[in-house]
């Protein structure tokens, strides 16, 4: 084996920002009471509804209660963080760009799960934890968001290509949803909430989020 | 609008391929018992490719070298359908088909309550197949219960989308593909594909056989 110097570069890399937002978590227990008021107020249509997972409507960003304002405007900000740290904007040309976000809240309960999803017409998408459940002993992916290996990975496997390290290892990636944390990454990265083997819920508040520079266009409302 | 003769083709396909096995209530019956009296960790997969679950069981992959009677006929069925999928997808023919050396590894799943399967593909395989020995309870409030869904593996297709794509019908429309699968469906499908099995809630248990092939 040679012993001259090697640099590992890892090329093609999805951004994966987490984040922790120390005044939202002194506000989640009361987010999360009044998210779940609203859950029970406001029922999902039956052909949608699912008994183990509350999926509500994209419009938490309109909501004038304070509390969720503040966690919301929190989430907004680690967003603008991320885009800020993953691109060479100057100051004056973050400042140039406008967002157009819409933020919604879900609420799994134990053995509720919600399927891969990704999301169209949107550059980032922000998954903040309001509360979460105890990790299951005999289900490692309870809890975790589980964001999908994107990259066209080679079918051809074998005792070296299938064991690399983090981050070149083919295969999904999981962040444990930590009650206080946001993660953020590209909107067009599919993702999913596994099934909660343990007792507790898993609440999240998600945005999606595009930017529009000067002079452009932009696109339709949301 | 002109109306010039539009010809449409869908690029970059990928085959599934579905048939069923008629009369297989006895054959499913027999399997059902065979692999439930087997569910045990002599017959547990030693090496599993994902975290397991306690709900769902993967037997080792050696199932069709069992010499039962009822494991030898889905192994014909199964393997003779992988067979005609590869003469009705590709130039090969019969006789060179024929000809080639046919290799498989092939396991059972039971899946009861809560048990699924992430999302994976099968790396050093052509061809991958699952037979429904079981379908499972139908749960009316659950309806992807047992869903085996297809990924499209079109990635980022969907990233921008308006009334113009939106809608686009089969083949070319942008979203999974889901089977409910019957006790005795068999779907067949290109290895590199990526697939997963969703939560099942029924009371009872889901049964299926998976095989992945290769040839040489």
């Amino acid at each position: 084996m040679s012993s001259a110097s090697l640099s590992v570069v890892p090329i093609f890399a999805t951004p994966l920002a987490v984040a922790e937002l120390p005044a939202s978590l002194q506000a989640n227990q009361a987010v999360a009471q009044l998210l779940m008021e609203y859950a029970a107020a406001n029922p999902v249509a039956a052909a949608a509804s699912d008994p183990l997972c509350y999926r509500s409507r994209d419009d938490l960003l309109e909501w004038n209660d304070a509390l969720v304002h503040q966690t919301c405007g929190e989430i907004l900000r680690g967003v603008w963080s991320t885009v800020a740290a993953v691109n060479s904007f100057t100051p004056e040309q973050l400042k140039s760009l406008s967002m157009q976000a819409r933020g919604s809240f879900a609420i799994v309960q134990p053995n509720g799960s919600i399927p891969a999803t990704s999301h169209s017409l949107t550059s980032w998408c922000g998954i903040y934890c309001v509360e979460a459940p105890q990790p299951a002993a005999e289900r490692s992916d309870s809890g975790v968001v589980r964001l999908y290996e994107s990259r066209l990975t080679t079918m051809f496997a074998d005792a070296t290509n299938s064991v690399m390290r983090v981050p070149f290892t083919a295969g999904h990636y999981s962040w444990r949803a930590v009650p206080g944390q946001l993660a953020v990454f590209p909107g067009s990265l599919t993702h999913e909430i596994p099934l909660i083997r343990a007792a507790g819920r898993l609440t999240l508040i998600s945005v999606r989020a595009r930017f529009v520079g000067p002079g452009q266009e932009g696109w339709s409302r949301w | 609008m002109v109306s010039p003769v539009l010809k449409l083709s869908p690029m970059f396909a990928v085959p599934v391929l579905q048939t069923r096995m008629e009369g297989c209530e006895r054959l499913n019956s027999e399997l059902e018992a065979l692999f439930l009296e087997r569910e045990s960790p002599e017959y547990r997969n030693p090496t599993p490719s994902h975290h397991p679950q306690a709900e769902t069981f993967e037997s080792r992959f050696n199932l069709f070298r069992w010499p039962e009677p009822c494991v030898q006929a889905l192994r014909q069925f199964m393997l003779d359908a992988v067979g005609r999928a590869v003469i009705q997808t590709s130039t090969v023919t019969p006789e060179e088909l024929s000809r080639l050396r046919f290799q498989n590894h092939t396991w059972f799943h039971i899946t009861r309550y809560a048990g699924s399967f992430v999302a994976h593909n099968h790396p050093l395989a052509s061809w991958s197949a699952v037979y429904c020995v079981r379908a499972g309870q139908a749960v009316p409030e659950h309806p992807q219960s047992g869903l085996l869904r297809f990924f499209d593996p079109r990635h980022g297709a969907q990233a921008y989308l308006d009334p113009a794509n939106a809608q686009l019908q089969a083949p070319f429309a942008l979203r999974p593909l889901e089977y409910r699968l019957e006790a005795g469906d068999l779907v067949i499908f290109p290895s590199y594909l990526f697939h997963e099995v969703a939560p099942f809630y029924g009371a009872d248990v889901r049964i299926t056989v998976a095989s992945n092939c290769w040839f040489a």
